[in-house]
């Protein structure tokens, strides 16, 4: 008995050692598999950002991208975030609705901007679909849907069936709880960084959720960011417990203007 | 030691452990069909020889330890594919060393099914002490 349990404490620690020991090596860094992964999400976020521009009336207001990008550096440099590695794309829609892209494409409506009261509603959407892009999401959610083999398709050459489909799940169908609620966790950790209250994000989505009992139409960001208001309920929650110095993003003229000018 | 039995007590116990190479083969990437293996021809063969007992029950345990690991390998690498979960150095360490671990028991297995098919009875490292704490000679 005492010879069977010596050998298996040894056989566990020998197990223990090999795993601890081989993970001290940077395999991450040696297989380069960040760099192999940014450039893939990037070929795929090019490629489908070229469908989606074709269909669309892109935002060329400089104003307006200055505004928004100013709220994206805002987030990014609050939380360690290469900027240049988010490319922010306005379309001119009548949908309230925003989507990240694989390779850090961030597309926002025209409606979308309308709909929100001010600029820390509009930073917490945009928080939200950051994190997604951070948390690398939007290819996860593509290999849910359509499978690893037709991602690989799309890098190797191109399959203009399987890129429209790409782009119909990215923008109108919804990401599952699981990464919903990460995605929600970590936009609440980007706006306390970046001193501004959660609440704004958790106010949108309640007034989202309203407005959908509403039956107002267009509000494809409800559809595909589903149960809103148990949402809004756990953003409160979660940033409750910490201490926030919120400060405004921009004076009350520039988001009058913004207003003015994606109208 | 070799032992004193018949060719077809010999052959049993070495199918013991074939069971568990051809399930791995035919059972990836699932890891529980290897133990399902070992284990039903474990069931059909709990009531012959004492050797042939014997090296089923080793062959039987020796999964144990593998199917967990492999479980978790394939659970971890589904988290990564689909859920929240990324590469990090102490996935690739934990995979590198269950392949280590997976080739050394492919290895060991393969040796032990050659002697035992020769009469010659194989103890392993801790399966065999465990082996023999349940294992006993039917008097």
């Amino acid at each position: 008995m005492k010879k069977v349990f010596f050998e298996g404490i040894l056989f566990i620690a020998i197990f223990a050692s090999s795993v601890f020991l081989l993970s001290q090596i940077n395999w991450v860094s040696i297989f380069k598999i960040n760099e192999y992964r940014k450039v893939n999400e990037k070929k795929i976020g090019d490629i489908l950002w070229d469908m989606i521009k074709s269909n669309h009336e892109e935002n060329k207001n400089v104003f307006v991208h200055k505004t928004i990008d100013s709220l994206v550096a805002r987030v990014c440099v609050a939380n360690h975030i290469d900027k240049k590695d988010i490319q922010v794309h306005i379309l001119e829609s009548d949908e309230v609705n925003a989507f990240a892209l694989p390779g850090g494409h961030l597309v926002i409506y025209s409606s979308l901007i309308e709909a929100t009261d001010n600029p820390e509603e509009l930073t917490g959407v945009i928080a939200h679909e950051i994190a997604h892009i951070q948390l690398h999401h939007v290819v996860k959610k593509l290999i849910k849907e359509i499978g690893i083999s037709a991602i690989f398709a799309v890098t190797a050459g191109g399959n203009k069936t399987v890129i429209k489909q790409m782009g119909n799940i990215l923008s109108s169908t919804a990401f599952d709880r699981q990464f919903e609620q990460g995605a929600d966790m970590q936009a609440v950790e980007y706006l306390i960084n970046a001193n501004i209250h959660p609440k704004s994000l958790a106010d949108f989505l309640q007034k989202l959720a309203e407005k959908e009992n509403n039956s107002l139409k267009y509000l494809t960001w409800v559809s595909t960011h589903p149960n809103t208001e148990e949402r809004a309920k756990y953003i409160l929650k979660q940033s409750s417990n910490k201490k926030i110095t919120a400060k405004p993003i921009f004076s009350p003229q520039t988001w009058k203007r913004l207003k003015k000018e994606i109208h | 030691m070799k032992t004193l039995l018949n060719e077809h007590e010999h052959e049993k116990a070495s199918n013991s452990y074939l069971m568990s190479l051809v399930a791995i083969i035919g059972g990836l990437p699932l890891p529980i069909i290897n133990l399902l293996a070992t284990l039903f021809f474990y069931l059909n063969h709990r009531n012959d020889s004492y050797f042939v007992r014997w090296h089923c029950t080793q062959a039987l345990f020796s999964q144990i330890p593998l199917v967990l690991l492999n479980t978790i390998t394939f659970w971890w690498t589904m988290s990564i594919i689909f859920g929240n979960n990324f590469i990090t150095n102490l996935y690739v360490g934990y995979v590198i060393s269950v392949i280590i671990f997976n080739i050394i028991e492919f290895v060991a297995t393969i040796y032990t099914i050659i002697q035992v098919r020769k009469g010659i009875h194989i103890t392993w490292w801790f399966y065999g002490p465990l082996t023999n704490l349940i294992c006993k000679i039917k008097v």
